[in-house]
């Protein structure tokens, strides 16, 4: 059934040996040459995490396969669904975002930064703002521009941070004053939304004046995506992510902790994942490329130098 | 049995009460049938109640496909956040013992990605045995658009798993808590947990600006075939779904009407059903009831088992009087 663990049909457990999980993601990839969580039918999400750790073992053939999957999916607006039954695009266009253009195609990625780039949280329209100051509830400070789920909805900590690292790789490949704007407003949205005692969760810093606890994944994922902004609140996520790294017991939120902590050159010299359940193809894929990050190929974020 | 409606209730439902009236006919009211178990502990005894309620409410289930939706929300092993798993693996016990054909225990949690690694700590994987191979990650399901009888909210376009969409029965197995957006989050709310992620994100936040309870009215409306057993043997108070405080309240309710078993547990939480925004606009549902009289209880009163739940400040407003 869909969720069921790959470990037991053969899978892996954190950190395999890369052999096996090359061995492990060319045998779960579809027939249409994408891939599914778990199986069943290709998502964008895991297709696009098994593209890229297969690009960075050097796997052309199966990457190429995943990648005229994806080319296929693209919708006219330039982004993509997250699965064939829906028909609208989402989030996962950031994911698609960070793959090479060079291997997508240049005109495929570019629509894939103009979804990114025309994109923001509800909060953010001119029609929302119009109806707050009409109603007399405006902020004293406008709200972030930033990245939602779906469009219609709010921005959330998950897709603005895809989206900023997304935009910062381009920001590296051909250097933009909008992109970097972008850039800017997705990583205040980020500083704003951490919880008090450091690290995040979806978004939410306190509800009814209680205080929302972080996650270990989304503190990860947030991570990464301000890699390079120094402050005290950093500090304190950079603290609250270790923490998480000796207690957490998902091999999903201990791949994004160690790139998050990767992406600020924290993560603790020879840690060593504990022997977890992968549970599906994207933990296969996320360890794959959390060993390349380790190794020195950023393939999340953009190399400047 | 017959019973009455209220005005309160005539008030809420009466664009479905005059399409069915268009045919000037006068039908008696049916009243929902509620069953109010007390159950002191997670114990062995709760697999025969369940067998039992199971038994009462559903009858013939051979052949049937079942699909068991509990409430997973957080990590936080030993807390009263999620349905405790021995409820669930009572009524996996109960279903498959009955003759179903398939039991499935499905959920899609609202906040976190990893739903296995949730459902491990929660203590599903020790509870239920081989539990991987009988759950399905409803985040992750593939989906069919669907375009509920009746719309309450404004969503447009609202994609459901295909694994709750072919079940012949959806059992809906929440924790009986409160909710500091909703007042309440029992069977109905629940459903919130089968709207896919992987289509509108964690959390699912094309349904709070489409409207909370016209969202959960929707979804009502979108499942016809229900069975809600809501785990009120430890619940929470205060500031609920995740931040409140455990209370024992040491009951099971059950029955196929969600909103009459909803209104019921209200009742015993010391809330005013009528408080409750999504539960008056499901009552103008046929078969749909959440007025006292038009819902037949069985086994305990409400009265022998009622406890008053903390409200947090906002919803003094819903506190039931005597």
């Amino acid at each position: 059934m869909a969720g069921a663990s790959i470990r037991e049909s053969g899978g892996p457990s954190a950190s395999p040996d890369p052999t096996m999980s090359v061995a492990v993601l060319k045998s779960k990839q579809n027939r249409d040459g994408g891939w599914p969580y778990v199986r069943g039918a290709s998502w964008t999400e895991p297709t696009v995490y098994a593209v890229m750790a297969l690009l960075a073992a050097d796997e052309e053939q199966a990457a190429q396969r995943g990648l005229d999957w994806l080319r296929r999916r693209q919708l006219p607006d330039g982004g993509w669904p997250p699965q064939t039954g829906f028909d609208e695009s989402n989030w996962v266009t950031a994911l698609v975002a960070l793959l090479p253009p060079e291997r997508l195609g240049a005109k495929v990625h570019q629509g894939a930064i103009h979804w990114l780039m025309t994109t923001t949280g509800e909060e953010s329209t001119a029609v929302f703002r119009l109806r707050c100051w009409l109603l007399g509830v405006s902020p004293s400070r406008p709200e972030p521009v930033a990245w939602p789920w779906v469009r219609g909805t709010a921005a959330w900590v998950v897709p603005t941070s895809l989206a900023v690292l997304a935009l910062d790789k381009e920001d590296a490949r051909r250097p933009s004053q909008a992109i970097r704007a972008r850039i800017a407003e997705g990583r205040r949205f980020l500083m704003e939304r951490m919880c008090l005692s450091g690290g995040w969760n979806h978004g939410s810093v306190r509800v009814y004046g209680v205080e929302g606890l972080p996650y270990p994944e989304t503190t990860g994922v947030a991570l990464a995506a301000i890699r390079g902004v120094r402050s005290p609140q950093t500090d304190r996520s950079i603290a609250t992510a270790q923490r998480f790294l000796a207690e957490c017991r998902s091999a999903d939120a201990l791949n994004w902790l160690r790139l998050g902590l990767l992406a600020h050159g924290q993560l603790p010299a020879g840690f060593t994942p504990p022997a977890l359940a992968f549970r599906t193809l994207i933990e296969t894929s996320m360890d794959m490329l959390v060993a390349e990050t380790q190794q020195g190929r950023e393939v999340l974020w953009g190399n400047r130098s | 049995m017959t019973g009455k409606l209220t005005r309160r209730e005539l008030l809420a439902g009466s664009a479905g009460l005059m399409a069915a009236s268009c045919g000037n006919q006068t039908r008696p009211i049916v009243p929902s049938r509620v069953s109010i178990v007390k159950a002191p502990a997670y114990d062995q005894s709760v697999y025969d109640t369940v067998r039992r309620l199971v038994t009462e409410h559903v009858g013939d289930v051979r052949g049937k496909r079942i699909l068991l939706k509990p409430n997973l929300v957080e990590f936080e092993p030993g807390s009263c956040i999620n349905t405790n798993p021995i409820l669930v693996h009572a009524a996996y016990e109960a279903f498959h013992g009955l003759g179903a054909a398939q039991v499935t225990i499905a959920e899609g949690p609202g906040h976190r990605r990893n739903t296995l690694d949730l459902a491990d700590a929660a203590g599903y994987f020790r509870t239920v045995p081989g539990f991987e191979d009988k759950f399905v990650d409803l985040n992750l399901d593939e989906v069919t658009r669907v375009r509920p009888e009746q719309q309450f909210s404004r969503i447009k376009k609202l994609y459901l798993p295909n694994h709750v969409l072919g079940a012949d029965l959806l059992v809906s197995m929440p924790k009986m808590k409160t909710h500091h957006w909703a007042g309440a989050t029992l069977s109905m709310k629940n459903l919130f947990g089968t709207v896919p992620s992987g289509i509108y994100g964690w959390p699912k936040n094309v349904l709070h600006w489409a409207g909370i309870d016209e969202s959960i009215a929707d979804l009502h409306a979108a499942y016809p075939r229900q069975f809600a057993i809501v785990d009120g043997i430890v619940g929470m108070e205060g500031n609920g779904p995740i931040q409140g405080t455990p209370k024992h309240a040491g009951v099971l309710v059950a029955g196929t009407d969600p909103a009459a078993v909803d209104a019921t547990c209200c009742r015993i939480m010391k809330i005013d059903p009528f408080q409750i925004q999504y539960l008056r606009l499901a009552s103008g549902r046929p078969g749909t009831h959440i007025t006292e009289r038009n819902v037949e209880q069985i086994g305990e009163t409400i009265l022998s088992v009622a406890t008053p739940f903390e409200l947090i400040p906002q919803f003094q407003r819903m506190r039931l009087e005597s």
